[in-house]
């Protein structure tokens, strides 16, 4: 049997798909007000009350998360916000990798690669802006001024564009591409082969192997 | 056909409110009380308004004004409803359809398929589409004046004028082509200035690529509360212009890139395959 080697702990696994669905459900129900031939579903509001459950639980469960994940936590959001040159190489590098099945001139990766991270970035931003203008748009309805709840409405829509085309690539990636054969076993059984981690993240496997790896 | 339009003239107006009444009664929209037992206390505002405002069951309202120029007192009398606007912000931002042009010009609106968003809410530039929300859940059901074309209640098909238009007792409400209305309008803000009301205008003409209900005043819009040159917003048009136009194209090279690259990746992929499997046998 194949050694495998942990990638993605259980309470983030259990993080990662808590959001992705209350994601999917909150990306469905706010584009039925996007896509005017979808609208008529929505009326009587009904994908509003779906739409506002779904919230409570995107806002909660990274609330529940963090406190008891710090060390993670820490470690995630540090990774979203460095980016070097090697990223820059990773870019370049990625279309031929993901078109052809080109792996030369990939850079060694850590435990997120740049792609990886780059989505992780959206996700965060994306997400605090979601809460701050949803919360506004759902408690200061009928309080606020009409400009400030339609700039709400505004960058609710462009996170929506941003995460959601972002989504859409994700989900791609993690269940359709050819390439892909264990990014959907790291984040459902938490695990990957030691021959994918020492091929597709390097950096990572060096840390995992020194036993300086901080769990995520 | 010929565009639709209410003409409403300021300086014949006696504020009966026979036009809030009959808007009431055809609409069968119960009367609003303001008393404690409905959520109001009530109080003296200074004012023979009534009710304090617009609301689901109240889409049309005449507001009264003092005002005092040259230190006389002038008691102006304002309808105060939806304007049924040419570049209509409502329209604009409706999600469902549910607020949409009638092939008159004006406004019209299916409450059936209204989202209860409160897009409208917030675009309109005269403040008048009004909510019943439920502030948990965000139940919601938008209400304005439809210039009587409720289904059902369409008085419009029926070739019937308005609701209001009919009840208002010294015409200061009429009903007929905008064109016609506009010349009447412009004759009668002549007649104004020649009295000497050098402030007179018809408000409404221009107005939002031109107004469906238009406005005879013997003063500036300000002085009857009316916003002067009215304006969709930048929100609105940086949203439904600028950002949803972006976030279909993004969207649809998003969803055709992933396509491509899946036919790509998968026939490179298998032709490896093929070459390592020919080297191997």
């Amino acid at each position: 049997m194949q050694q495998e080697v942990e990638k993605y702990s259980k309470p983030t696994r259990i993080l990662h798909w808590v959001h992705l669905v209350s994601f999917c459900i909150l990306f469905l129900t706010g584009l039925v007000l996007f896509v005017p031939g979808l609208g008529v579903i929505a009326q009587d509001s009904w994908t509003r009350v779906i739409h506002r459950v779904a919230a409570v639980i995107f806002i909660l469960a990274p609330i529940i998360y963090v406190p008891m994940n710090w060390k993670a936590t820490l470690k995630g959001v540090k990774e979203a916000f460095s980016w070097s040159a090697v990223d820059i190489g990773w870019l370049k590098a990625a279309p031929r990798y993901y078109f052809l099945g080109d792996e030369t001139g990939m850079p060694p990766q850590g435990s997120m690669n740049t792609g990886q991270r780059l989505w992780w970035l959206i996700v965060l931003v994306s997400g605090v802006i979601f809460t701050i203008t949803g919360l506004v748009m759902w408690f200061a309805k009928t309080t606020a001024p009409a400009a400030v709840l339609q700039w709400m409405v505004f960058f609710h829509d462009v996170a929506f564009i941003v995460a959601g085309t972002m989504l859409l690539l994700h989900i791609y990636l993690g269940l359709l591409h050819p390439l892909m054969t264990e990014a959907w076993k790291a984040i459902y059984k938490g695990t990957v082969s030691v021959e994918y981690a020492k091929k597709h993240h390097a950096k990572w496997y060096e840390e995992v192997t020194r036993g300086k790896e901080v769990k995520s | 056909m010929a565009e639709k339009a209410i003409l409403y003239d300021a300086t014949r107006c006696t504020a009966c409110r026979g036009c809030q009444a009959a808007c009431k009664q055809w609409n069968e929209n119960d009367e609003f009380i303001p008393t404690v037992e409905n959520g109001v206390q009530s109080v003296n505002r200074g004012s023979y308004e009534n009710p304090p405002d617009l609301s689901p069951t109240t889409w049309l309202k005449m507001e009264f004004r003092e005002v005092t120029p040259d230190g006389k007192v002038r008691w102006l009398f304002n309808r105060r409803s939806c304007m049924h606007c040419t570049d209509a912000g409502c329209v604009k931002v409706c999600p469902s359809g549910a607020l949409y042009h009638h092939e008159l010009g004006f406004v019209a609106y299916d409450k059936d398929i209204c989202t209860g968003c409160g897009y409208c809410e917030d675009a309109c530039p005269f403040d008048v589409p009004r909510y019943e929300r439920n502030f948990v859940s965000g139940i919601a059901k938008m209400d304005k004046c439809t210039f009587c074309t409720t289904p059902g209640l369409d008085r419009i098909a029926g070739g019937w004028e308005p609701a209001c238009v009919k009840t208002c007792p010294p015409d200061a409400l009429q009903y007929g082509d905008r064109d016609q209305l506009v010349a009447e309008g412009k004759k009668r803000v002549e007649a104004l200035i020649a009295k000497g009301w050098t402030n007179a205008n018809l408000y409404g003409e221009k107005e939002l690529g031109g107004l469906h209900v238009m406005y005879v005043l013997d003063d500036h819009p300000a002085v009857y509360g009316l916003p002067v040159d009215p304006q969709i917003s930048a929100a609105t048009i940086a949203w439904q212009d600028v950002i949803q136009p972006i976030g279909w194209v993004v969207g649809g090279l998003t969803i055709l890139g992933l396509g491509f690259n899946y036919l790509v990746a998968r026939a490179n992929i298998n032709r490896e395959k093929e070459k390592k499997d020919a080297a191997r046998s």
